[in-house]
């Protein structure tokens, strides 16, 4: 009996709750610009999620020691957008991420440019926003496009 | 100078500089913006919905309008001011944002569409009950309102 | 773990919650109403507290305001409540640690205690008071207790994706 209504509590406490407004909060509130960061690494872990995307690469230093890192993209739908599917990042593939820098130096980048092991080149930011390989149009230079 | 130099000269700006560097900076400008945004859309919601006989009936549309119309426009200069600021940690990105450019045009009709045809819309119906023309006015408000709102949204989903 | 986290991780775990957080759109969609819903919520009372505090629509009685009012303030949170419960679902892993979510709600709770309080003291007289463009001090510090809470709401809603 007791545990009912604990769970009912439980509940209700859940039901009374309010949710995230998430949208965007600024680039500049977790990463630094001035540091683009190239991480070279296989996939440990994928959470295909809202409000955003996060993968996690195992890179392998000079000396051989692997550290994991954190490459946080887009929400779902604009991943899509962008020629991203779901099933394009499996555990163990072989990836290339561009990004910039967490500003507090956890090992987090912001994914702007990712190529997958197929050799395409995925575009994780906007055009104009001055990511890894931005040339400030409204192309944004993806791979592919000749700069105007 | 280009609108997109202009762009570019937002974001190279001590402002754009101090959005594009700080944390809770940016965060308050765009709690304010949403703020602002509230009460917006409260009073324009309560004079259109007057000026589509649903609410305040038989009170003058043309004094709820010019009362409201404080709220109103004080807000709309808010979310201007706080906008710069926002758009000024995204220049570029916003430039060649789709989502923004829309956010910009319905933001111009509905500002040119509240001082012209609204307001005649409120003086005519006055004390009145709504016809064909209050009710259109309503309508194209509403509509243009929340067209900026789900533009601004989404500038930042897409 | 406690029992309200376990809770929070089912929900965070169900296929609905999961198909919710890994949409391509139906996200987007729900957060969207959500904060737009705010202009039905906070919008309209706060022309109701402004009114209380003899700031706008003086020649309009209390009464009168809070009935075009009261409906449009209702609808909006309905609306609110669901695609906030909805994003909640989603998330609910993440939101059990969140502070600024935790704030949210209690603020939340307070800003139902206000109402309550109002209309089962003041209110009661309102026909006393209605057309008074400066209402008693009890509906003025009820208006500003409005404003104050939900204006904190909308801030720790914001605040939230910042922990």
């Amino acid at each position: 009996m007791k545990s009912r209504i604990a769970l009912a509590v439980g509940l209700l406490t859940c039901l009374v709750a309010v949710p995230a407004a998430y949208a965007h909060h600024s680039f500049a509130a977790e990463f630094d610009g001035s540091k683009p960061t190239r991480l070279v690494g296989t996939i440990t872990r994928v959470e295909w999620t809202n409000p955003h995307s996060y993968f996690y690469v195992d890179v392998k230093d000079a000396t051989g020691k692997v550290t994991n890192w954190g490459c946080e993209g887009a929400g779902p739908g604009a991943l899509s957008r962008r020629g991203w599917k779901k099933g394009d990042l499996k555990i163990g593939d072989a990836i290339v991420v561009d990004g910039y820098r967490a500003k507090d130096g956890s090992n987090l980048v912001d994914a702007r440019r990712v190529t997958l092991p197929d050799g395409r080149t995925v575009y994780g930011g906007s055009p104009g926003d001055g990511g890894p390989g931005d040339n400030g149009t409204d192309q944004g230079a993806l791979p592919g496009t000749s700069s105007k | 100078m280009s609108l997109h130099s202009w762009f570019i000269a937002l974001g190279h700006s001590s402002l754009g500089h101090a959005m594009q560097t700080s944390k809770w900076d940016f965060a308050l400008v765009e709690m304010v913006h949403l703020l602002a945004l509230a009460l917006l859309g409260g009073s324009v919601l309560v004079v259109d919905l007057r000026l589509l006989g649903i609410v305040l009936k038989g009170e003058s549309a043309r004094l709820i309008g010019r009362d409201l119309s404080r709220v109103l426009i004080g807000s709309l200069i808010v979310m201007i001011l706080t906008g710069i600021a926002l758009l000024s940690e995204e220049a570029g990105k916003c430039y060649f944002s789709p989502a923004f450019r829309w956010k910009m045009a319905l933001l111009v009709a509905a500002v040119l569409f509240y001082f012209t045809l609204h307001r005649r819309a409120l003086l005519h119906t006055d004390f009145g009950v709504p016809n064909l023309w209050s009710r259109a006015a309503a309508i194209v408000s509403l509509t243009l309102w929340l067209g900026i709102g789900i533009a601004g949204r989404a500038i930042g989903l897409l | 773990m406690p029992l309200l986290q376990h809770l929070c991780q089912l929900l965070n775990d169900s296929s609905f919650g999961t198909m919710i957080r890994e949409s391509d759109y139906a996200y987007s969609v729900i957060e969207s109403v959500h904060v737009l819903a705010i202009t039905l919520v906070f919008g309209t009372i706060a022309i109701l507290d402004l009114r209380m505090l003899g700031l706008v629509l003086r020649p309009i009685a209390v009464t009168r305001v809070a009935r075009a009012v009261f409906p449009l303030t209702w609808s909006g949170f309905a609306i609110s409540f669901i695609s906030g419960f909805l994003l909640f679902w989603a998330e609910s892993a993440k939101m059990y640690t969140n502070p600024s979510f935790r704030v949210k709600l209690i603020l939340l709770a307070l800003v139902g205690l206000n109402p309550l309080i109002f209309h089962t003291t003041i209110y009661r007289r309102v026909h006393e008071w209605e057309i008074q463009h400066v209402t008693p001090w009890r509906a003025r510090a009820a208006a500003i207790a409005s404003l104050t809470l939900w204006s904190g709401i909308i801030i720790a809603g914001r605040a939230i994706a910042y922990f």
